[in-house]
């Protein structure tokens, strides 16, 4: 469906955003993981049209997404990270314009995608209501809404789950992955646990470098067998650090737990246990850290 | 802790670059101002030093006015800064008080916008200095004036106008709610200048001028030259009062600001409005379930052009559902009501509420809002998306680029329209509301046309620099820019419209003349500029940013490629095409018709003078006879004249050449005097010179025939109306026909101008009892004159001369009219050609013929009455009247007099034709000028004066004191009072703006209008209420008798004086040399006045008075002199609350006052209210307002 190759952008400031990413996207949910400035908004704004790229090519199947801008627009759905929403207007109002822009300038026609997509993100009740007085979720909600005006073929959402609360973000992934059957949904977030849920492939990006693309499973399985755990002394924490590959470090019960990844146990106290998403991405960014130093 | 906020803010806005931009623009201005005449501020003018104290004083004062925009940024966004950075939790959860938050800020915001002041007192001492200045125009340097202007008035005014902003900004926590602030400020601002207009609310206007700018100019109103270049205003009276209200004020705004502060989030307080929130999300409610429908395809043009429609209604809808919007709308109509009720142009009586009077209150009241409106929303606009922070979803729409920015600039179209619509329909209201059914929409519609284009082009323009900066804050800048830079340039001399954005000629309306001729040069200046702005448009559209904004370099390649096919042959179409529009218009306003910026058009004056002057004495023939055939062409507006003159030698010895003087931009000029021939021409200065054949023996006569074309063709830059017209013409033989010798009227005036081109000093009128009394001082080519003329116009309008109709005929589809005088006359006459409508009437064998415009009925009545009342009181007082015909004739508003020909008199339809004087407190002005305009046969007509000083006295006092007399006898000595404060004021406030140098009324030059008119109409007012009328009338009627139709030498002003001397008694001869041959002043105040009752009921009265007489010199230096005068000592009854008008007189005498200061004691038969020392003002007295004093009564 979408395919990108060799894509590259350097920004004014020198800031090097992507370096000749190569990627295959196929229909479904596609997690794109990666750290704060990775360069995930970079490649999500370029294929939504937002930015010029500097070299390099992107496809999505007939239609070339750096050149023909209308023809990738008219297919693309897009919900930036952080967006705003013009407080004083209604959602039903606001809709109806985002609507009228996207290409439904008859009334009639334009009535019903509205109703049905606030419908379909459950915000029927509350579209008299203006805006400003949304939660966090429900404007998410909206915001999806409005990426889906006329059953896009390319669906791009940048980090919607950041500031959601759980049962918010559940009732948000829902809404996605039932979309997710149909197109191409690129879903780009640092929360690990989102792209396990929802996504049969996946790509994990750092300093604008694509470092593993393909299936979560399969990639969960690489490290099978190589992640083991401790809990240890606050105290002895940088001798660990120095001595093995620590993945991560986190407090359970006020007591720091690591994970290291090893090919036979690391040493005594160390439990073996099955691994994760999550450890497959700290793997992957100590690895290229590794490199870049 | 007030400290640290203080010493972090000043630091902080020490290296912002706004205070550096503020001070070195201001600094800038303020020298230039100081060192160039291109900008002027202060008043430096004639007499005044650039640098007098005045001058500094109110410069100063003018900059806290402009720099309320600085302060609004120093302290409203020091207030906000937090709140809008997000860092406000990050300081209020720290332990800091709101006091020293709010005052830290507000002293540090105080104290910087006072560096910007400093700078401009420096600019101003530095500019002073500048070698190029002329030495002559400064005084002596003293930093006095700058030490007083920075502490009295702008310190305050800081501190009022950062009070103000803090509030604001403390309330609504949003730079809007600043703007607002400011907004309301100059509201505010502009209706207290709405009061001054009224004389009894001098207090009033003093005191709700935030700034003091009117407390310091109603100090300083009757200043002469000298006082302004020497004294401060002091810290007293008005100044002082104004000063301390806006002190108070401010410490009010400030205690409230910190009341009312809340460190808290917005909307976690109790709410202003008890409105309960609704819960965010209810139960799901039954929702109609429709399929998911897909992307249409794309509907092309068609579908295109619809979402611009949406786009433009959504964001027309966003300006006008927006608070600040509507506030300006609501400020402004508020407004125009204020100025609607108070618009009275002339003697505080109100206009009818016509039309055209709407029009003007719309443009000066209301309109000027829209700038801001325009400004602001074309930024708003701009930015709505990316401040909402919704650009990444907008842009990723599948619209073309030129959508958003097309409906952008509709929508401000729409805005300004609907704008305009509401004042229209508000005015509509009022003038229903009035009682004024005759509503002209058309006129609403083609008058508001004018000005909305000039707003709209600004509000496109804006949006231009909006998106190609893409910096909202440059974007403002550059439109501010481009606003003054409409003001500088046109100060600047630069003044062709074709280089001064968005500028045009003007459109002046009468109701006569409809918008006349000036809508084409309008609009085809407009339609240049609107091509301007849209091919700048296109431009913008190329660089409207998409998506991620990229650095400058890339926007430009990106636009390159944007403006590939129809965009780029649309820009190219739309630049050729003002190019086009710039190549006709040039054609139209150089080459059919001559632009002149300002200085050139001085220059040529200096050419000519220089070139011709010394001729000024030879002797040239006189007209002895006129007789022309005048066609008036008013479609074409054209004029021809094939024109005859008997000349005659009056001199004593023989001429052999005469010059005659003839505009130079006259189309045709033939002049063919018999016997002469033509040896020189000075075509450029409009100068010809004959030799005879034979030299002119004395007494000898010849014929002059002369043809003459004026035409006016196209357009001209300035559209400054002129006398050719197509409902409304109105000529006289001065501008068009030949006149002999040298043109005095050519020369510059302005001493500076003068000096500049190396001319002598300005001329003043022959000296009393130097000048030769050979000529009159309105002319001199003749004595007095036979005159006739026919006069042909279109056939739907009348054409009028003086002289009487001997025939009207119609000829060629021509209105023909005959007129011929049978008398002789002075060689002073005119044409007019206009619809009029007509009515007559009848005075004895007079017959009275008012020739008015179809929609000013509403004085012509009056008009007769008072023609009737004047012949009346004329011709009993003064001696029969030569005519036996009188008409008035109402011509265009562009001028605004009335003036006296032969009986014949142009009345401009602004002074009086649509004046309410039937309103309550009017000054029947209407009365007034009817009365001084049939007087000017008698005083200009039968009696003038020789070319020499005084000779006004002949015509202007005389004929003051005539419609005095007759509108006194209409309307009683309670209503002249009225009228005299007036005059009083008109000649206080004209002395102090003299040029070149206030003489006494005997030898009043003919340019000193305050004193022939205002002073003219006191002093004779006061010699009457102390040697009666019937004394005065008789030393007029002995006058007259003597020097009526006099030939030379003429009458002067002394022979006059000798009249009135003789009439009066021997204790009043000395008033008569204070009266007329002096600069004499009072100042008169009652000190104290207190009441005991008595036993019988009765009051005992004391009054303490003070008394000074002064006179002056020509600029102003004053010496006391002893006083000895009888002057009115009045006590007064009246219940609170009700008017002076309406008092009751309980004593009222004249008392010999010949000291400085005294006390009298008076028993009065009722409570009295007040006492007063000259209390109806008949003295001229520098203050008028402390004559009068409450009694207070003791027990």
């Amino acid at each position: 469906m979408l395919n990108i190759q060799n894509l590259s952008k350097t920004y004014a400031n020198g800031v090097q955003a992507l370096k000749s990413v190569n990627l295959n996207i196929p229909k479904g949910m596609f997690g794109l993981l990666g750290p704060n400035g990775a360069g995930k908004s970079s490649l999500m704004r370029t294929l939504a049209t937002l930015q010029e790229a500097d070299s390099g090519s992107a496809q999505l199947d007939e239609i070339d997404v750096l050149k023909d801008k209308d023809a990738v627009r008219r297919v693309l759905g897009y919900l930036p990270q952080d967006f705003g929403v013009y407080p004083k207007v209604s959602a039903e109002d606001l809709l109806d314009h985002f609507a009228a822009l996207k290409g439904f300038v008859q009334s009639g026609e334009r009535k019903q995608v509205v109703e049905a997509l606030l419908n379909q993100v459950n915000l029927w009740a509350v579209r008299k209501q203006k805006l400003g007085g949304f939660s966090g979720g429900m404007r998410q909600r909206f915001g999806i809404a409005q990426a889906l005006i006329g059953s896009p073929r390319l669906v791009i959402v940048d980090e919607p789950t950041a500031g959601l609360d759980p049962e918010e973000r559940n009732r948000f992934l829902n809404l996605l992955g039932e979309i997710g059957e149909q197109v191409v949904v690129i879903l780009s977030t640092h929360i690990v646990e989102d792209v396990t849920d929802l996504c049969p492939q996946m790509a994990i990006i750092n300093q604008g470098e694509v470092l593993l693309s393909g299936e979560p499973l399969e990639a969960i399985r690489s490290v099978e067998g190589r992640v083991w755990r401790k809990t240890v002394a606050k105290d002895q924490l940088d001798v660990l650090r120095a001595q093995m590959k620590v993945l991560s470090t986190r407090l359970v019960g006020g007591r720091p737990v690591v994970h290291v990844m090893a090919d036979s146990n690391p040493g005594e106290g160390f439990e073996p246990i099955s691994a994760g998403l999550e450890d497959v991405y700290f793997g992957e960014l100590s690895r290229h850290r590794a490199k870049a130093a | 802790m007030f400290l640290e906020f203080l010493k972090f803010d000043l630091r902080f806005q020490w290296r912002s670059p706004l205070l550096w931009i503020g001070i070195g623009v201001f600094a800038l201005f303020a020298f230039a101002a100081t060192t160039s005449d291109a900008v002027q501020i202060g008043g430096s003018i004639g007499n005044v030093h650039r640098n007098a104290p005045f001058v500094i004083i109110q410069f100063l004062n003018v900059f806290t006015i402009l720099g309320l925009f600085i302060s609004g940024a120093f302290v409203g966004g020091a207030l906000l800064r937090d709140f809008e950075m997000n860092t406000s939790e990050l300081f209020f959860s720290k332990p800091i008080g709101a006091k020293s938050y709010l005052l830290g800020r507000f002293s540090a915001g105080v104290l910087v916008s006072m560096l910007i002041y400093f700078g401009v007192a420096l600019a101003l001492m530095l500019g002073a200095a500048m070698p190029w200045i002329d030495a002559a125009r400064l005084g002596p340097f003293s930093l006095g004036p700058f030490v007083y202007g920075l502490a009295v008035f702008v310190l305050p005014n800081l501190i009022f106008s950062a009070a103000l902003i803090m509030l604001f900004a403390a309330l609504t926590r949003s730079i809007l709610g600043v703007y607002l602030a400011i907004l309301a400020f100059f509201v505010l601002w502009a209706v207290a200048g709405t009061f001054t207009r009224d004389l009894d609310n001098l207090w009033v206007a003093a005191l709700a001028d935030p700034f003091g700018a009117r407390a310091l100019n109603l100090t300083a109103r009757y200043w002469t030259a000298e006082e302004r270049n020497t004294l401060l205003p002091g810290m007293s009276g008005y100044v002082l009062a104004n000063r301390a209200l806006w002190l108070t004020v401010a410490s009010v705004l400030m205690v409230a600001t910190l009341r009312l502060f809340r460190t808290q989030r917005l909307g976690t307080g109790k709410p202003w409005f008890k409105r309960k929130a609704k819960p965010a999300e209810i139960a799901n409610l039954k929702a109609p379930m429709a399929r998911i429908v897909r992307t249409p395809a794309p509907s092309g043009a068609m579908g295109s052009l619809r979402q611009y429609w949406k786009q433009t209604r959504f964001d027309t809808w966003h300006v006008l559902k927006s608070v600040p919007f509507q506030i300006m709308v609501a400020f402004g109509l508020m407004n125009l009501i204020g100025t609607l009720e108070g618009s009275a142009p002339m003697y505080d009586t109100p206009l009818y509420p016509v039309t055209a009077q709407m029009l003007q209150s719309i443009q000066g009241s209301y309109a000027f809002l829209l700038i801001f409106v325009v400004m602001f929303y074309a930024g708003e606009l701009v930015w709505r998306e990316r401040s909402a922070r919704l650009d990444g979803v907008i842009d990723a729409f599948p619209v073309p680029n030129w959508v958003p920015l097309a409906a952008k600039a509709s929508a401000l179209l729409v805005v300004v329209v609907l704008f305009f619509l509401v004042g229209a329909l508000w005015c509509m209201g009022y003038q229903l509301l009035q009682g004024f059914t005759r509503l002209e929409p058309m006129l609403y519609l083609v008058g508001l046309a004018i000005p909305a284009v000039t707003f709209v082009l600004i509000g496109w323009l804006s949006i231009v620099f909006q998106v190609i900066t893409h910096h909202k804050f440059v974007g403002y800048l550059l439109t501010i820019g481009i606003v003054l830079s409409q003001i500088v340039l046109g100060v600047l001399d630069f003044d062709h419209n074709l280089v001064n954005f968005a500028s045009a000629p003007q459109t002046p309306y009468s109701d006569m003349n409809g918008f006349g001729h000036f809508l084409g040069g309008w609009a085809w200046f407009q339609s240049y500029w609107t091509l301007f702005t849209l091919a700048a448009l296109l431009v913008a559209a190329a660089f409207w940013v998409r998506g991620t904004p990229e650095p400058f370099r890339h926007r430009i390649s990106v636009a390159r490629t944007r403006l590939r096919g129809g965009a780029g042959y649309a820009l190219l179409g739309t630049v050729a095409a003002t190019l086009g529009l710039a190549g006709f218009i040039l054609y139209n306003t150089t080459v059919l018709n001559p632009y002149r910026a300002g200085d050139k058009q001085l220059d040529l004056q200096a050419d000519y003078e220089k070139a011709w002057r010394k001729i000024e004495d030879e002797l040239q023939p006189k007209i002895i006879a006129a007789d022309a055939q005048v066609d008036i062409f008013p479609a074409e507006r054209r004029v021809r004249i094939e024109g005859k003159y008997r000349v005659k030698n009056k001199h004593a010895t023989p001429l052999d050449k005469m010059t005659v003087f003839l505009d130079p931009e006259f189309a045709v000029q033939e002049l063919r005097p018999m016997g002469a021939k033509q040896t020189l021409e000075d075509r450029p200065n409009g100068m010809h010179v004959f030799t005879f054949d034979t030299p002119l023996a004395a007494g000898a006569e010849f014929e002059f025939p002369f043809t003459i074309e004026v035409s006016h063709q196209g357009f001209t830059n300035s559209g400054a109306p002129n006398s050719i017209n197509l409902n409304g013409t109105f000529f006289n033989n001065g501008g068009f026909f030949p006149q002999f010798g040298y043109n005095q009227r050519v020369e510059i005036v302005d001493r500076n101008e003068r000096r500049d081109r190396g001319l002598s000093p300005p001329r003043r009128m022959p000296k009393l009892d130097e000048a030769p009394r050979t000529e009159t001082y309105i002319s001199d080519d003749g004595d007095w004159i036979d005159f006739a003329s026919t006069v042909c116009t279109s056939p739907d309008q009348i054409a009028m001369a003086p002289g009487y109709l001997k025939r009207e005929w119609t000829e060629n589809n021509r209105r023909c009219f005959r007129y011929e005088m049978d008398a002789p006359i002075l060689p002073f006459w005119a044409y007019l050609s206009a619809d009029w409508e007509v009515k007559k009437d009848r005075w004895n064998d007079v017959a009275i013929e008012i020739y008015y415009d179809a929609k000013h009925p509403y004085n012509v009545d009056r008009m007769i009455e008072a023609t009737k009342k004047s012949l009346d009181y004329f011709t009993k007082n003064f001696g029969p009247y030569q005519h036996r015909q009188f008409r008035i004739l109402e011509f265009p508003n562009y001028e605004t007099f009335a003036q006296s020909f032969p009986n014949t008199i142009p009345y401009s339809e602004a002074i009086g034709f649509i004046a309410n004087v039937d309103a309550e407190d009017a000054v029947d002005y209407v009365f007034y000028v009817t009365a001084h305009e049939l007087a000017h046969q008698w005083w200009a007509h039968q009696v003038i004066g020789a070319d020499a000083q005084g000779a006004t006295i002949m015509s202007e006092t005389m004929s003051q004191y005539s419609a005095l007399m007759v509108m006194e006898q209409e309307y009683g000595p309670e209503r002249m009072r009225k009228f005299l404060k007036y005059e009083l004021d008109g000649y206080l406030r004209g002395r102090s703006g003299e040029i070149l140098e206030e003489l006494p009324l005997k030898q009043v030059e003919s340019e000193q209008g305050y004193v022939h008119y205002r002073k003219g109409s006191l002093v004779m007012y006061r010699l009457k209420d102390e040697i009666g009328a019937d004394a005065i009338n008789l030393a007029m009627r002995n006058y007259i008798a003597k020097v009526k139709f006099q030939e030379p030498p003429y009458t002067v002003s002394t022979e006059f004086l000798a009249e009135l001397r003789a009439v009066a008694p021997a204790d009043k001869q000395q008033l008569i040399t204070d009266l007329f041959e002096r600069i004499s002043f009072f100042d008169n105040r009652l000190v104290d006045a207190k009441a005991r009752k008595l036993p019988d009921d009765r009051y005992e009265v004391t009054v303490t008075w003070q008394a000074a007489k002064k006179e002056s010199d020509g600029i102003g230096k004053e010496t006391d002199v002893a006083i000895d005068d009888q002057i009115d000592i009045g006590i007064f009854a009246r219940p609170d609350g009700v008017g002076e008008d309406k008092e009751k007189v309980l004593y009222l005498a004249k008392h010999r006052i010949d000291k400085n200061a005294g006390e009298l004691k008076f028993t009065v038969d009722e409570l009295p209210y007040d006492a007063g020392i000259d209390p109806y003002n008949k003295l001229i007295d520098r203050v008028s307002s402390d004559n009068r004093k409450r009694v207070s009564v003791e027990g």
